[in-house]
């Protein structure tokens, strides 16, 4: 009797392997492999022709140029910024630290496809600035300035200010893992200024900067919501969104997904091997500051000024989605000339967007339960129990962030069309899937952090004092990492609500649209589209602060890991 | 002794019946390549403080961890009472575990830390109230039950985690390095206490530690181990007294190492030494080389007028109780000597020369 139940643990391990295994064959690997076949082997024998043809195609060379292009420009200007902010905030006497610390994460909060919104609004033909510039006479009323002419600064701007945080995040987090007493080490040994930062910080900072880089990279690379929202077609996720919208299957697309992967893990595995191999964190004993530079009154009256007017100019979009949500009209003037709440009441009464919002609920929610389940499956399983192969379930946890999520539900389209699970009769199910799929590494690292931290000692003396694997598992384990279970399970359910790419491709009839869908499809529309679609975004902007804020609280300074690769 | 028997016991005491042995048969634990336990064969008595004493990585911990259930060992048999409980997982062994850091639960507070193994025991509401009760009294915690662990000290740490083991009568109480996170004054302090608890609750007891202080002084019997296998199981004074090798000699207590060859003098069995000829004891081996092991107490020191050795000093630390003198000897071996530090004092300086006998019933010919 006893001999059984000791098997049975070893046999649970197995079991849930397997299940795991099996989830993500059908809802990782398989799309993947499909998608790889099709392009690769498009006569049943191995062929490149796609590939020429792709390549050949004017658009979409210029398409894979411009992915990349955008991809560089927002890691550099978000790397650059991250690092300047979380130097300010850590490393100096920067007056109001913990203030500017906050005022840097909100430009998160702001998807950037709703903050296209605000800018088409503000930018537009005939929007804020050239009316204002038309007001005092500056340009003719004939002809406006075409802002947005040049797409490529608008989706690079928007996405910069929406990942930047993620930079800022990571490098204060190295920060605090850095030693101060190693800096100190370095200087008595005298080394300052660069050759102290090219020696100690550079290589102790790189590691997390990189990783976050290169979730920074992929996110800005795949990114679908931002270019089609300036309608900004010539790059890759705009077209591969394209190929689904026609008719006759457009093996291109095919192609094209498999060049936006090779790019993506190319970027995801060199940023991990190169840079982060070796593991050189090492806790802080005392405080992290260490010694501060001091910038002179000057200095930080400069700073301060430049700060606010950095934060003044991020927080634009934001400002003026709100105003357009607000406005009872608005055209040809700069500020709207008469304001109403009633775009927020018809979020809730018109039939597209009050679907849109019980929808998004339903599926959000559904996938917090998915990914938390499996999520906390794997992150047990990773760190308590020890089996051969323990790595490759940390490899495919960690998977879809090198997947882009157009990537993934092109995948599914393509692989479950005329099955059950087909998203043109019935989306619920693949929707569910994709968010939950793509929230796994998230809810891994948290959910593995709360494991880290919480002894294994403290099971074994549960489980010594006659408590079964279950109980333990109710009475100790979850109790001491409830904090981490809640801040993974509030994150995942706002980024869910506020995923695009899965959205936008998956759902195909109204009646399913969540509410990403349901703001792009109500911006093609006249009259009060843009408004509904502002009230919503400036909702869901809301909903997603305040969970960042209440994530925050639970994960503490942990949370910076949650955005890494 | 005879009190626990007595009408109005404490409940939570041992009786004879009620005592479990516990025992170790060819136990084989490994990891990969490496053999983190090689066949380790022991029987601990019932109501026994047995100790396991070893340096780090030698299989101790593992050992002990074997007997809780949190591995399962490869080989061999684990028997509690005759009955073999190697592949029962750990909550239905009824161990009693005392952990090195003492994983109290820190979202409770101690009496629900004490009474949380009482939840999976079938016992009336009044009976875990007396058990929790009379083992907060003994373990002197009484008044703390609504702190939390973060609010004690590192002793009331300590005594909550033994309390908790106690509580729930467990077969076997295991003690995980239990003194190694308290400062040197708590330890002998909370050394004490153990004992006494140990001796009041009469429960067989596992103890793993690396510090001989600590096992010399509490054990009935010990075990030492080196490189995942038992090397000598005795008494603290037959381990100490006799050693039966160089790495047990020198691990336990420290003593002074001595290449020895065979010699009669006047028709005598004995072994010619750098410091001076020492006869064989009786029973022993006549081996042609050996090593000889001479505790530091058992070099006398005398005027070097007339000895047969002598040695130069080279080095006199005093420890308060006891003097140490390092000293050459005339091949250019090095012997210590430990003399009380009363009368020493002030004898032996840096320098001087002194005559060596050494105490030949402490002389212990090594394997």
């Amino acid at each position: 009797m006893s001999l059984s139940s000791s098997e049975r643990s070893g046999a649970g391990v197995y079991i849930g392997t397997g299940l795991i295994a099996a989830f993500f064959a059908l809802f990782l690997f398989y799309p993947l492999y499909y998608v790889f076949k099709k392009s690769l082997m498009p006569e049943g024998a191995f062929s490149l022709s796609f590939f020429k043809l792709l390549f050949s195609n004017p658009v979409m060379a210029r398409s894979i140029v411009n992915s990349l292009l955008i991809a560089m420009n927002v890691t550099l200007l978000s790397g650059a910024l991250g690092f300047i902010f979380a130097t300010l905030t850590v490393k100096t006497d920067l007056p109001a630290k913990n203030f500017w610390g906050n005022m840097f994460l909100i430009p998160m909060i702001l998807p950037p496809f709703v903050g296209a919104i605000g800018v088409k609004y503000i930018l537009g033909r005939f929007g804020m600035v050239n009316t204002l510039l038309m007001h005092w006479g500056v340009i003719g009323a004939r002809n406006p300035i075409d802002w947005l002419g040049a797409p490529f600064w608008g989706v690079v701007i928007l996405e910069t200010l929406h990942l930047f945080p993620i930079m800022y995040l990571n490098v204060v987090g190295s920060y605090a893992l850095m030693d101060p007493s190693l800096e100190e080490a370095a200087r008595g040994l005298g080394a300052r200024g660069l050759s102290l930062f090219r020696s100690v910080k550079a290589p102790l900072l790189a590691p997390g900067f990189f990783a976050g880089a290169s979730v920074v990279f992929i996110w800005a690379m795949t990114d679908l919501g931002t270019p089609l929202l300036f309608e900004y077609r010539a790059v890759i996720p705009v077209q591969i969104f394209n190929s689904l919208q026609e008719s006759k299957e457009n093996l291109l697309g095919y192609a094209l997904v498999v060049v936006a992967l090779a790019i993506t893990a190319v970027f995801f595995v060199a940023s991990k091997y190169l840079f982060a191999r070796r593991k050189v964190e090492m806790a802080a004993f005392g405080r992290t500051s260490g010694r501060l530079i001091k910038l002179g009154l000057p200095g930080k009256i400069l700073i301060t000024a430049a700060l606010a007017v950095f934060i003044a100019l991020a927080l634009v979009p934001h400002i003026s989605v709100a105003l357009v949500s607000l406005s009872k009209e608005w055209f040809m003037t700069a500020l709207p000339e008469a304001w109403t709440f009633e775009y927020y009441g018809k979020v809730f009464t018109h039939p597209m967007s009050f679907s849109s919002v019980k929808n998004s609920l339903a599926f959000s929610g559904l996938a917090v339960v998915a990914t938390l389940i499996t999520g906390g499956a794997i992150a047990y399983m990773i760190s308590r129990k020890r089996f051969r192969g323990r790595w490759i379930l940390d490899v495919c946890a960690m998977m879809p962030l090198a997947v882009p999520g157009v990537v993934l539900a092109f995948g599914y389209v393509q692989v479950f069309f005329g099955t059950f699970l087909d998203p043109r009769v019935n989306p619920v199910a693949l929707l569910v899937i994709s968010y939950a799929v793509r929230r796994l590494p998230l809810v891994v690292r948290a959910l593995y952090a709360g494991f880290q931290q919480t002894s294994v000692t403290l099971e074994e003396a549960s489980a010594s004092l006659g408590a079964s694997p279950a109980t333990t598992l109710r009475r100790v384990t979850f109790p001491l990492i409830r904090a981490n279970m809640l801040g993974a399970a509030i994150l995942a359910f706002a980024f869910s609500m506020l995923e695009v790419s899965d959205s936008l491709i998956l759902a195909m009839e109204e009646k399913f649209y969540p509410m990403t869908k349901a703001i792009y499809m109500l911006m093609g529309r006249l009259e009060d589209g843009g408004m509904i679609a502002s009230a919503m975004g400036v909702l869901g902007v809301a909903l997603l602060a305040a969970s960042l804020a209440v994530a925050q609280r639970l994960l503490g300074r942990k949370m910076g890991d949650l955005f890494r690769a | 002794m005879i009190l626990s028997i007595t009408a109005d016991a404490p409940t939570l005491t041992k009786t004879s019946e009620t005592m479990v042995s516990v025992e170790l048969k060819n136990v084989v634990k490994r990891y990969g390549e490496t053999t983190a336990v090689g066949g380790v064969s022991l029987t601990i008595g019932k109501g026994e403080l047995f100790f396991l004493l070893g340096p780090s990585g030698c299989g101790k911990t593992t050992a002990l961890r074997m007997v809780a259930g949190f591995i399962t060992p490869d080989e061999g048999e684990i028997l509690f009472d005759g009955r073999d409980i190697s592949r029962t997982p750990p909550h239905k062994r009824n161990v009693g575990m005392v952990f090195q850091t003492y994983a109290l639960f820190p979202h409770m507070t101690v009496a629900q830390n004490i009474s949380y193994g009482l939840r999976f025991r079938k016992l009336e509401a009044a009976e875990k109230k007396r058990r929790l009760d009379d083992v907060m009294e003994r373990t002197r915690l009484g008044g703390l039950g609504a702190r939390v662990p973060a609010e004690l000290s590192g002793g009331q740490q300590q005594r909550v985690a033994l309390a908790r083991a106690l509580v729930i009568q467990p077969d076997a109480l295991l003690l995980d390095e239990p003194l190694s996170n308290l400062d040197t004054k708590l330890r002998v302090e909370v050394r004490e206490e153990i004992k006494r608890i140990h001796d009041e609750f009469k429960i067989t007891a596992l103890y793993v530690t690396h510090d001989q202080d600590e096992a010399l002084s509490l054990a009935d019997r010990l075990a030492i181990m080196k490189d995942g296998a038992i090397v000598q199981i005795g008494t603290p004074e037959e381990i100490y007294a006799r050693p039966r090798s160089a790495f047990v000699a020198s691990f336990v207590g420290e003593t002074n190492l001595l290449e020895a060859r065979a010699a009669a003098r006047d028709g005598r069995q004995g072994f010619d030494t750098p410091a001076g000829w020492i006869p064989a004891p009786a029973g022993g081996g006549k081996p042609e080389k050996a090593l000889i092991s001479v505790r530091p107490e058992s070099v006398r020191l005398g005027s070097p007028d007339g000895a047969a050795v002598t040695g130069k000093a080279r080095s006199v630390k005093f420890f308060g109780g006891t003097v140490k003198i390092e000293l050459e000897l005339e091949g250019g071996a090095t012997l210590t000597a430990a003399a009380p530090g009363a009368s020493a004092a002030g004898r032996w300086k840096k320098g001087d020369t002194a005559g060596i006998t050494l105490e030949e019933r402490d002389v212990v010919i090594l394997e």
